[in-house]
């Protein structure tokens, strides 16, 4: 009797231990982490992304139909807020970082230069991708010391999103129905200055508080725009100059004389600008999607009178450029098992291949053949936007701590624009700040 | 006791016995395992981190790996960085601004909320019930309230046609934002802590004082306020510690814009460590907060200790 209790104890036991191993032996676990936001209340169990709209909805999506499509691998998210990336520096100085992380294309250098990425050639070469696939942009931007650094899913860049109800009331619009924008500083100041006594509002919604990335991707546009080299030597920034005071000019005259919101977050002016509470929106390609599907809901204030969006306008006589960075896939170096390996190019894989989904955010697409795929040029606006694949400048990739930099740029331009301080000292400031930063490495 | 009268024989015994009652008070080495838990936590999440952190404070050093040995240099850049010097006025400028509100008004409403009615209870509960909620929820609240055009500040002042303070991107105003904040936040400890001293002090001197027909504005000046007073004290102590250590609030509402205006130490620590990955450099401005918050606690030290030797 207690022989037979004893055997059926053992055998409950095996079928307990087994079950309890089984899904560990089927699945391989993937731990991806991301920016972009959570959007699980809306898209949490959707697994067809071309239903969503948006970064967020969109990178969901892909994900939940990623995990449905492979049940030998189990890719569990965690969402960091943007950029994510103290706590990407804590978890590698902890020894706990996720497998795949999101990067941009400008901050691959930081964590490469210390060893902690995995170079990708390889793995992409297992997974049937070829660098040739992707666009120039997209594979200058990942690859460092020669290597692949990260699967680039886009690149972005910053554009003027247009509200057309405001800008007709303006008298702002040509003969043909687009947007008539500004060719130099003067005539950005007139068109402002007109579109404020016609409508009321500022020409600009700007998002002025709490916010560093704007600023300094206004002042790398327009420095480019005047041929100037500052980062000439990665290590030594030259920004105490006539061209980099020429912009801050510009956008202290703009504050100024009231063409622009203020004392707005970047949530508030999201809202602002859907509001119809101005007449150009700075923002970049990744809310192209949202404001189309606003532009299409009727009683909108961007369905009043439409929805359009444009590069940068040429504001000064130099080169054609435009700031650009871009988005990848980056995977954490550490000792992996074959399967762990192969699952990691599994999703990359997907990720590639999903690219077009990826880039109807507004995103330019990361790989050759969806650019300049008909279904790409079919997306909304791409028509008027397809110049920035051209005009998309990077810093030099050489560069590091470019988040860091962007936080001084942010804080001194905001004084200088602000009136707390002047701009020759904010820019003599902004300069030995960066320097000293670059300094100690 | 017993192992102290094992080894001898009868007449020893007695010897022995006595021996351990002189030895009562002297130290039995194995009580060391009742406190070792304890040691262990705080040897090994206090001492070691205080000791490594001073160590990393003299290396260049970032978040993976400890670099070259440079001496006082972090020290010196940090007392060159115009940055570091303002956030230390910012942070004094902060520690004044919250502990008197904290202590005034912390004092006022338990001065207001001491007495058993049901009505008192439940405002104690609802003054207290905002210190339960975490930083995040809190600064979501007041971002909420201060954010410019959709803010419920700006939606007040528009009734008016007026425009509304901009406390989260005046750099006059934004450290002011983060401590109004800050006091709504905090308010339910000092609140407590003097509600348990109003509640010590005897009640025969209020009758005596009654008696004599003092005046409410006599016994407040006369009697409460000088019974309370090392609570008082006590307050304000504990409140200039935590309130040097600010971080989350200025981290979400103003993320110390703007350009550092509300930007306190402890954020500089934390951009200098993970942002700027200048572990070093971060490392020693933390031994400078260190410094800052032990002059405050050992004030704290001797003041109590006064007090027990008073009493």
């Amino acid at each position: 009797m207690t022989l037979t209790l004893r055997k059926y104890m053992l055998a409950a036991a095996s079928v307990l231990a087994f079950a309890a191993t089984t899904p560990a032996l089927a699945a391989t676990e993937l731990t991806v982490q991301r920016f972009f936001g959570a959007c699980d209340a809306e898209f949490g169990t959707n697994t067809d992304a071309s239903k969503a709209v948006g970064e967020c909805g969109i990178i969901t999506s892909l994900i939940n139909k990623f995990n449905a499509d492979n049940p030998d691998v189990h890719v569990s998210v965690t969402t960091v807020e943007w950029p994510g990336y103290d706590q990407l520096t804590a978890q590698f100085a902890a020894g706990d970082p996720p497998d795949v992380v999101t990067v941009h294309h400008s901050v691959l250098g930081d964590y490469q230069s210390r060893g902690l990425l995995m170079p990708l050639d390889d793995l992409l070469n297992s997974v049937g991708i070829s660098p040739s696939d992707f666009t120039d942009a997209s594979l200058s931007g990942v690859t460092k010391d020669g290597q692949i650094y990260g699967l680039p899913i886009d690149n972005w860049t910053m554009l003027f999103h247009i509200n057309m109800d405001l800008f007709k009331k303006a008298e702002l619009v040509n003969a043909d129905g687009t947007p008539k924008l500004p060719t130099s500083v003067n005539e950005l100041m007139a068109q402002a200055k007109q579109f404020k006594e016609k409508t009321g509002k500022p020409y600009f919604v700007q998002n002025l508080a709490n916010e560093v990335a704007l600023y300094t991707r206004n002042l790398y546009t327009y420095l480019f725009q005047q041929d100037s080299d500052f980062f000439a030597d990665p290590k030594q920034v030259k920004l105490n100059t006539p061209e980099a005071k020429k912009v801050l000019e510009m956008y202290k005259a703009i504050y100024d004389n009231d063409y622009t919101t203020k004392d707005m977050d970047y949530a508030a002016s999201i809202n602002a600008f859907l509001a119809g509470e101005g007449g150009v929106h700075l923002n970049g390609t990744w809310v192209i999607g949202d404001y189309n599907a606003s532009s299409e809901t009727a009683g909108t204030a961007l369905n009043a009178g439409g929805y359009a969006v444009y590069p940068y306008p040429q504001l000064f006589p130099g080169k054609k450029a435009q700031y650009a960075d871009g988005h990848s896939w980056a995977v954490s170096q550490k000792d992996r098992t074959p399967e762990e390996a192969a699952a990691i190019g599994k999703f990359l894989k997907f990720f590639n291949d999903n690219d077009f989904e990826w880039s109807r955010t507004g995103h330019l697409p990361a790989v050759k053949a969806v650019l300049e795929s008909e279904n790409f040029k079919a997306l909304p606006h791409r028509d008027t936007i397809a110049a920035v694949a051209t005009l998309g400048t990077p810093l030099p990739s050489t560069v590091q701590r470019q988040f860091a930099i962007q936080d001084i740029i942010g804080q001194e331009m905001n004084a200088a624009i602000t009136g707390q301080k002047q701009i020759d000292a904010a820019l003599a400031d902004m300069e030995s700040r960066i320097n000293e930063l670059l300094a100690n490495i | 006791m017993a192992e102290a009268a094992l080894p001898g024989s009868n007449s020893s015994a007695a010897a022995g016995a006595r021996k351990a009652v002189q030895d009562l008070n002297a130290p039995l080495w194995r009580n060391v395992l009742f406190v070792s838990p304890y040691l262990f936590f705080f040897v090994t999440l206090l001492v070691v981190p205080l000791f490594w952190g001073i160590w990393l404070s003299l290396h260049k050093a970032d978040a993976f790996g400890t670099g070259r040995f440079v001496g006082l240099d972090n020290y010196f850049r940090l007392f060159r960085d115009k940055i570091f010097l303002q956030v230390v006025g910012n942070t004094f400028y902060f520690v004044l601004l919250t502990v008197p509100a904290l202590a005034v008004i912390g004092l006022l409403l338990a001065l207001a909320l001491n007495r058993n009615t049901r009505t008192a209870a439940a405002l104690r509960a609802v003054y207290f019930a905002s210190s339960v909620l975490s930083v995040t929820i809190v600064t979501l609240i007041w971002r909420t309230v201060f954010i410019g055009n959709f803010g419920l500040l700006a939606t007040v002042y528009g009734w008016f046609g007026a425009t509304a303070p901009a406390f989260l991107s005046d750099p006059t105003l934004a450290m002011i934002g983060i401590a109004i904040a800050t006091v709504w936040w905090c308010i339910g400890l000092p609140m407590m802590l003097f509600l348990s001293a109003l509640q010590q002090v005897p009640r025969e001197i209020y009758e005596a004082a009654s008696l004599d027909n003092a005046s409410r504005w006599r016994t407040l000046w006369h009697i409460t306020l000088p019974s309370i007073r090392r609570t008082f004290v006590l307050v304000i102590i504990i409140e200039i510690v935590l309130q040097f250590q600010l971080f989350g609030q200025a981290w979400l509402m103003t993320k110390g814009g703007p350009n550092n205006a509300s930007k306190p130490i402890v954020l500089y620590i934390y951009e200098a460590t993970f942002i700027k990955w200048d572990l070093g450099l971060g490392a020693a401005a933390s031994e400078i907060l260190f410094i800052l918050i032990m002059i405050a606690a050992l004030a704290q030290y001797f003041i109590s200790r006064r007090k027990g030797e008073e009493g």
